[in-house]
């Protein structure tokens, strides 16, 4: 008889009190986020307009990526190790430099600690974000942390052929292939200048022999 | 109107006929509108509880979604499925329509504003809305799917056993009021909140209490919709239904949302009554009505986002095991309440008041609850204030 009691005791409190949360709740701002008219390219952005508690994606979220082509060494290890080939990289001779970041410290390679070297530039450096997985493998894989997700995830786009992202300009492709040619033209030259000394001083040297 | 339509050169028959047929074409179209904007109603709402803003696209604020949802149905291919019965599923979303829009008849949207005042009006009224029975149980038959005659058998069974406690409390305003007309029973309670029926003894609130859930259980809402589990039946009896019929069977389920505010309204809430200074605009009665209706509607709409579904034997044990002693108690202690007090009737407005001041009571708690909710609901979900506690 107790439990009886009880039970419609318990009936009317518990919903007294969900009642007051389900009503609490419609006095309180909206989460919704208004897609087409908020902009969700960035958290900057959602904050103008949006006025709910939620702000973007967490920052481990794997998002669309993102190429730094300062820190890339086009190595092409992202290509290799993504398991659906949605990277394509092109890449040429380019001067030797050492990556530095922003304050001019060196770059280490994640991997092996050695200071990480340029010897080539990329000249095509598309991902294609519609067959992308979002895996991470290649940001994984990548020794000096160059590509990286990002979290941001609004990719709406009219056509599947806006969906592949170019990171190399063509402005960028051209300056990058005239000076390989101007790099391989000092190297040719510095190899036939090679060539003729080593020539002449056989011939020294034949002539000293005689 | 039947004078008007003489006055044109009619002769009586067709007169009454032809103004038979005009004003329940109005009612009718009156009917679908309600139905209509309380779905678009009920989705706002429903989305403000769980923080979301609804459908706000079609029309200001949304507002003409429910046209937009309507055309849609209509739009849309009726189809039959193979092996089904095919009269009785034609037929079975009209027995809904007409059971919900049968008591059009007697209900009461103002002082004066009455269709028919029935001196069975409140008996009419419970023994049409059982026509939704048939609708349900036939649609669940005859559509010839598993789900669909479980949820018409569940149906079925539901409104039968919540059908009782229901008729059982509704003896307590018939008691006090002393008719079964719905006007007789409005004119009995007074425009001041503690004339209402609701607030007349303690047996009237308890028998409201059972009335109101009785109900909810009556029209398939949450958190007793069993019938239409979507969970575990589909869709329940109208699983198999599309386009039209399926329009009908959606329209009389929100109207029966309007047809049980109203009942509740004009029998427990003190329908449209006014103070004697304004006793005669009608317009303004109508208006009171309404928003009482709204507000009954609201904590109806407020219950099915608020609770969660029952389970098929805890429906049936809270209507024969709780509702129906509940209805006895409340009948039983009506009768032996008025026969204490028939000769004092200031014990009976004391008590009156007394029960009033407890709803206020109750209301003030319910407030300063709603205040604490929204206060721990401010604290934003993804920031460092919510990282603290
Ligand atoms: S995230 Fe995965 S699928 Fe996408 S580019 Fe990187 S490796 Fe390929
Ligand atoms: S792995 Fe990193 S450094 Fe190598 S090509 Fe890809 S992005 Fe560039």
């Amino acid at each position: 008889m107790g439990a009886y009691f009880q039970n419609i005791k318990d009936g009317f409190t518990t919903a007294f009190e969900g009642m007051s949360i389900s009503f609490a709740t419609m006095f309180v701002r909206k989460e919704t986020v208004q897609y087409p008219e908020v902009d969700i390219s960035s958290n900057a952005t959602i904050a103008e307009k949006y006025k709910g508690s939620l702000m973007g994606m967490p920052e481990n979220y794997r998002g669309i990526l993102d190429v730094d082509l300062s820190l890339c060494t086009a190595c092409q290890i992202c290509q290799k190790a993504c398991p659906i080939d949605c990277i394509v990289i092109d890449n040429i001779k380019c001067d030797k430099t050492k990556l530095s970041d922003g304050d001019g410290s060196p770059v280490l390679n994640r991997f092996t600690q050695k200071e990480a070297l340029k010897t080539r530039t990329v000249t095509r450096f598309d991902i294609n974000a519609a067959k992308c997985m979002y895996c991470g493998l290649c940001e994984k894989a990548c020794p000096t942390s160059a590509i990286r997700h990002t979290n941001q995830f609004e990719m709406n786009r009219e056509s599947q052929e806006e969906l592949i992202l170019r990171f190399v300009s063509d402005d960028v492709k051209a300056t990058a292939e005239k000076r390989a040619s101007e790099i391989e033209a000092e190297a040719a030259a510095k190899k036939a200048a090679k060539a003729k000394k080593a020539q002449e001083e056989k011939a020294k040297e034949k002539g000293a022999e005689e | 109107m039947d004078a008007t339509l003489i006055s044109i050169g009619l002769d009586p028959l067709t007169a009454k006929i032809t103004s038979m047929v005009i004003i329940s074409v109005i009612v009718l179209l009156a009917f679908v509108t309600i139905g209509g904007i309380l779905t678009l109603v009920e989705r706002r709402i429903s989305g403000f509880m769980q923080s979301r803003l609804g459908p706000n696209r079609v029309g200001p604020q949304g507002a003409l979604q429910w046209v937009a949802d309507g055309v849609k149905l209509i739009l849309k291919e009726d189809l039959i499925p193979e092996g089904a019965d095919r009269k009785l599923f034609r037929i079975a979303p009209y027995f809904c329509l007409v059971g919900i829009f049968g008591t059009m008849v007697v209900f009461p949207w103002g002082k004066g504003v009455i269709v028919a005042d029935l001196n069975v009006g409140l008996f009419y009224f419970i023994s049409i809305t059982a026509l939704v029975v048939f609708g349900v149980l036939m649609a669940g038959w005859s559509s010839n799917n598993k789900w669909s005659l479980l949820g018409g058998m569940r149906a079925a069974a539901q409104i039968v056993s919540y059908e009782i406690p229901v008729g059982m409390s509704l003896l307590v305003p018939i008691l006090i009021s002393g008719t079964l007309s719905m006007g007789g029973i409005m004119a009995s309670q007074g425009w001041l909140p503690w004339e209402w029926m609701v607030f007349k003894s303690p047996f009237a609130v308890l028998s409201f209490i059972i009335f109101f859930i009785g109900s909810l259980a009556e029209a398939n809402r949450t958190p007793f919709d069993l019938p239409e589990a979507e969970s575990e039946l589909v869709s329940g009896y109208c699983t198999e239904y599309s386009g039209f019929r399926y329009a009908v069977f959606f329209l009389s389920e929100w109207a029966n949302l309007f047809v049980l505010g109203g009942l509740t309204t004009s029998v427990f809430l003190g329908g449209g009554n006014l103070p004697g200074a304004l006793e005669g605009f009608t317009i303004l009665s109508v208006l009171v009505y309404l928003a009482k209706v709204a507000v009954v509607i609201f904590v109806v709409i407020w219950l099915r986002w608020t609770l969660p579904r029952f389970r098929i034997d805890q429906l049936m044990s809270l209507s024969w095991k709780y509702l129906l002693p509940g209805a006895f108690i409340a009948f039983l202690g009506q009768a032996a309440y008025m026969l204490l007090t028939q000769h004092t009737p200031i014990v009976q407005s004391i008590i009156a008041v007394l029960m009033f001041l407890v709803f206020v009571f109750v209301l003030i708690r319910f407030g300063l609850k709603v205040r604490v909710s929204i206060n721990e609901q401010r604290i934003p979900v993804n920031s460092p204030a919510s990282n603290v506690s």
